[in-house]
């Protein structure tokens, strides 16, 4: 058999053999090498990644606190809605993924690329988290995903809470809405001891937001062991590598009960009708909040589950600001409503007393600027309780040039909170402004005048409050002088129902007012309603002993010559704000409130009626045998004297006003104050 | 023993059966057993390691049957080589070789598909893939064609030309099912078989230089899209780990996660729970390594080692020099089927689907496997013959 020279080329062969030899020891030696590195070095990593791989810790979402107002009525609930939810782990061919996505695409009605949009959110994040594909899914949908679950490995249906605000648009600026915890905010809402995880639901407005960690609970967590197409295994399977784990119940979240009464919320909305602005209505015995509007609004329930971005983008560019809380972040120039603090500025610093008479030709001249009365001819000699109950600008203006500086009158609207925050627990809270000389010189680096010093005494120039100051204010004069911190949220409960904090009413300041200073301005604002001359004449409430003050303030600057066009005719936008504050009953209130209506022209018809119905409501229901139709029946209803008295200052109505007699003494109000 | 080629394998089977029995006996008492034992063992323990590795995987059930069916009939097969010579194999190589091709060719035309490729051809029920058997026919072919050539300065540029064109056409036909891995380890065994037979240095200088001038362009138009990406993800595997990096990084989790002693028999989740792809074929190895551990991983890769070292040594003892090449040969086939494999399992070395012999579940490579040990026995029990 062999050839030649076969055998030493054999034997030459067998030299090489060493070579063979050594290149098998060194590639063995290479795989063992390595597998002392995965095995050994890197054991306890691996098996912890193994590990990972087959657990899925499935999140059992505690449920969100539920919001109830003050009567236990619920007003925030959680109600059940389906979410789709892909994990991509178990995409990880691409035929699987192309198969799935069709199969969701018909179900759902959504293009691939749409789908395929939504799990790109989750780049850069482990493929075991779950993203979600679809919220609100219909039980239809529900149904048909769970028949074709088996073709669509790492689909996932979960029911999820939906957030519901149980009165739609109503109180939806103080409840506030919630938003999904995104993968940017992760790091910054987890530096508090509280865990989120991406999804999760955050407070994102209102008492939601402020709440937020007594609202949120605690999210429990189910462990089952699954394949790597996401299917759970089930315990009667052979061979389960898991035996069994103990996952973790969710506990829900706290229960507030607010000062809050629904059904004055519903009053108040029904009274607004589509107008734009706030209201506020306060006990002034406690500072509670008894009702909070702001107009117009929007659907937080909406919100809970995600929002389509054109949706967003249509509420946050309406020039009506739906999204904005009128009542604590938007402040206005108070005009009128302010008078009662130049009244008691006035009346404590002494520059005018109950017996101080000015007379109002219909204009003042001070340096080279004339200043008008909303009266063009005038109200004559009138005392400070007749200025109150007419508005009567000269009055104050004059009142004012007796005062030493603006900076007596910022104190007492300092005093009664104006110029600064509330403090009241919701979020945005804007402070509003009281000028003062050195803030002027701050802020323009200009002297202050005595013609600015007029204005600010009707509320004009610079003033600017929000509606909740304003309540507050006239709850302060009501109560007289103590100055409440407003606030929201009564209780505190756990989710069986024990209290675990009460809220108790906090003074933010007292102003010591003689005893008859408040009475001469109650007099006043008893007037400004109940009076044939007064401007709310038309709203009052025989028996209620409501009593307030309105306004109808300037937003554009009016040239003289326009100064008394009629408000209906000018445009929308220039149209004069209507303003309206007050509180029943006068002697002790029990409700204050405020009202703005923007570009609603006076604050007698687009104010007072809305504060009338919210105070009305309020009295009847607290006291059903004090104030109800038939107790009220025997007290006489004055008649209207005449037509057009109750329109309002500031220029708006081309007939004039007849000027009162002067000494008319308004009635004292039942109950008389002076005693 | 005659040279003539007339000889027929039957005329070979009746001289056998003529020796006298003290022959016979004598030869049994020298029989070399040991690559019989080993192929035995490893299989065992691959039939084992396969039945936890299919048990819980409903579609693969009992995969582990028709795994030792295909044993059986290697067994079979064992029994027919041994009672021949394997000079025999010397004569018939090309008409191996070509009957090979032929059917390479018919997998193109005729072919079954599975996941994407085209590698099978269905006989009844059966399935086979020439492609593995190729392998074999390779060395068969190559040993034959350098068993007469006389070449003492090392093998030149030209002298190759040949012989590549012999191992170009199959990998060629392999490519285009596709089947990366076993293009692969025919060039490789080629290579390494050709190192060992001595290239002059000229000649590998520019070996290597086509071969870096080639390379590039075999990638962007020789690899199909998937077979580039698997390349990428080997370089980068975290580049797209729940795409093609998957595959590599749930394979090295199953290896690590083993540890030293593993998770037990049937215990190892990422096999279990499906986390491991093809674990039953070219991913074998991390289910067994999973579930066994350090330990167990050591004990099979010095099983291997062992099985390498016996064969080398027939390869080494061979007093022909056609024995000497087949015998290197197959061993250089083996080599870099566990290299390879078991390099990728650990992530050493890119996803090309490369069974792992005797615990890769799959017919055609486990009877090809028995046929070398096979044709190795018979190299090694023939020697004392003439």
């Amino acid at each position: 058999m062999a050839f030649l020279g076969q055998e030493e080329q054999i034997r030459e062969f067998q030299d090489r053999f060493t070579y063979l030899y050594a290149f098998l020891f060194l590639g063995f030696g290479l795989l063992v090498s390595r597998l002392v590195y995965l095995q050994i070095f890197r054991g306890d990593q691996m098996r912890q990644f193994s590990e990972e791989n087959r657990i899925k810790r499935m999140k059992v979402a505690a449920p969100r606190g539920m919001i109830f107002d003050r009567n236990h009525q619920l007003l925030i609930d959680n109600r059940p809605d389906f979410d789709l939810e892909i994990i991509p782990q178990y995409l990880h061919e691409s035929h699987l993924e192309k198969q799935v996505f069709g199969i969701l695409g018909r179900i759902l009605k959504m293009s691939e690329k749409d789908i395929l949009t939504t799990l790109d959110k989750g780049k850069g994040l482990p493929t075991f988290m779950p993203l979600k594909v679809k919220t609100d899914l219909s039980r239809d949908e529900v149904a048909q995903i769970e028949v074709r679950k088996l073709d669509m490995p790492g689909v996932e249906v979960r029911e999820e809470i939906k957030r519901t605000n149980v009165f739609g648009d109503i109180s939806a600026h103080l409840l506030g809405y919630i938003g999904e915890v995104n993968q940017f905010e992760l790091p910054i809402v987890n530096k508090k001891t509280q865990k989120y995880r991406l999804g999760d639901s955050i407070g994102r407005f209102g008492l939601e937001q402020k709440m937020e960690e007594y609202l949120r609970g605690q999210d429990g967590e189910d462990i089952k062991e699954v394949d790597a197409l996401g299917r759970v295994k089930l315990e009667k399977k052979k061979n389960r590598v898991l035996a069994a784990n103990a996952g973790k119940p969710a506990i829900p979240g706290k229960n507030l009960i607010l000062t809050i009464d629904q059904d004055l919320q519903q009053a108040a909305t029904e009274s607004f009708g589509d107008k734009i602005g706030s209201v506020v209505a306060i006990d002034p015995h406690t500072g509670e909040i008894l009702a909070m509007l702001s107009r117009p609004s929007f659907d937080p329930t909406s919100f809970s589950r995600g929002i389509p971005a054109t949706t967003w983008n249509k509420l946050l560019n309406n020039e009506n600001h739906p999204l904005r809380d009128k009542t604590i972040q938007d402040h206005y120039a108070p005009g009128s409503i302010f008078k009662i603090v130049t009244a008691i500025t006035g009346l404590e610093e002494g520059v005018i007393d109950e017996s101080t008479i000015f007379h109002c030709p219909g204009k003042i001249k001070i340096g080279n600027r004339v200043y008008h009365c909303h009266a063009r001819h005038g109200h004559g000699e009138l005392n400070v309780v007749q200025a109150i109950t007419q508005s009567c600008d000269v009055f104050f203006y004059r009142t004012a040039l007796k005062l030493k500086s603006v900076d007596d009158l910022a104190k007492y609207a300092i005093l009664l909170g104006l110029g600064r925050k509330t403090g009241i627990n919701l979020s945005g809270e804007v402070s509003g402004l009281v000028p003062t000389e050195e803030w002027k010189k701050k802020r323009f680096n200009q002297q202050w005048n005595a013609g600015e010093t007029a204005t600010v005494a009707i509320g004009q120039s610079f003033v600017l409050a929000t509606t909740l100051q304003l309540a507050n204010l006239y709850a302060a004069i009501g109560n007289g002088g103590t100055l409440f911190r407003p606030f929201v949220v009564k209780q505190i409960e756990s989710f069986d129902g024990k209290i675990l904090k009460s809220f108790t009413p906090d003074i933010m300041s007292r102003v010591e007012l003689k005893e008859k200073t408040v009475n001469l301005v109650k007099q006043g604002l008893w007037g400004v309603i109940n009076s044939p001359i007064g401007t709310g004449f038309a709203q009052r409430l025989p028996g209620m002993d409501f009593v307030g003050k309105t306004g109808s303030v300037q937003v554009i600057r009016i040239a003289a010559e326009k100064i008394y066009q009629r408000c209906e005719t000018m445009k929308f936008k220039d149209r004069h704000n209507a303003v309206f504050v007050g509180f029943a009953p006068v002697k002790n209130p029990e409700i204050a409130v405020a009202v703005v209506g923007e570009h609603a022209c006076h604050g007698s018809y687009g104010a007072a009626p809305i504060a009338r119905a919210i105070i009305k409501k309020y009295l009847e229901k607290k006291f059903p045998e004090r104030f109800n139709d038939k107790t009220l029946a025997h007290i006489k209803t004055i008649p209207v004297k005449k037509a057009g008295t109750d329109d309002d200052e500031a220029g708006t109505d081309e007939e004039e006003i007849t000027p009162v007699e002067t000494g008319y003494e308004p009635p004292l109000p039942p109950g008389s104050l002076s005693d | 023993m005659t040279h003539s080629s007339m000889e027929t394998p039957f005329q070979d089977l009746e001289m056998e059966a003529a020796r006298s029995s003290v022959l016979v006996d004598e030869e049994l008492k020298r029989f070399n057993w040991s690559l019989l034992l080993l192929e035995v063992l490893l299989f065992a323990i691959g039939i084992w390691n396969l039945s936890s590795a299919t048990g819980v995987q409903d579609k693969a059930l009992g995969l582990y049957k028709s795994q030792a069916l295909w044993f059986g009939i290697g067994l079979l097969a064992t029994v027919f080589i041994l009672l021949l010579h394997y000079s025999i194999l010397s004569r018939i190589a090309y008409v191996i070789y070509f009957a090979n091709l032929i059917l390479l060719g018919c997998v193109l035309f005729f072919g079954k598909s599975s996941l994407g490729a085209k590698r099978w051809l269905g006989i009844g029920t059966l399935r086979i893939q020439p492609s593995e058997f190729m392998k074999l026919s390779m060395v068969i072919c190559l040993a034959k064609y350098f068993e007469t050539d006389q070449n003492y300065s090392g093998y030149g540029f030209r002298d190759l030309f040949l012989p590549g064109l012999l191992v170009a056409v199959p990998c060629g036909l392999i490519m285009l099912q596709p089947d990366l891995g076993t293009a692969l380890i025919i060039l490789l065994t080629f290579g390494s078989l050709m190192l060992f037979m001595k290239i002059q240095p000229k000649a590998l200088i520019a070996i290597l230089t086509i071969a870096t001038v080639t390379l590039p362009a075999a990638y962007k138009f020789g690899l199909k899209p998937y077979q580039r990406q698997r390349l990428v993800s080997f370089l980068d595997p975290m580049s797209d780990p729940k795409g093609s990096g998957y595959n590599s990084i749930q394979s090295m989790i199953a290896v690590g996660s083993g540890q030293l002693v593993g998770k037990g028999y049937r215990k190892g989740t990422q096999s279990q729970l499906n986390f491991l792809p093809e674990h039953h074929t070219d991913f074998i190895f991390s289910v067994f390594s999973e579930e066994h551990g350090f330990i167990g991983s050591m004990a099979l890769i010095t099983l291997y080692l062992i099985f390498m070292l016996n064969g080398l040594s027939i390869a080494y003892q061979s007093h022909d020099k056609f024995g000497v090449l087949l015998a290197l040969g197959i061993m250089i086939i083996f080599f870099w089927h566990i290299f390879f494999n078991l390099g990728m399992v650990m992530g050493l070395l890119p996803i090309v689907g490369v069974p792992l012999p005797y615990l890769s579940y799959g017919g055609s490579s486990l009877v090809t496997s028995i046929l070398c040990v096979a044709v190795l026995t018979n190299i090694a029990n023939k020697k004392f013959m003439f």
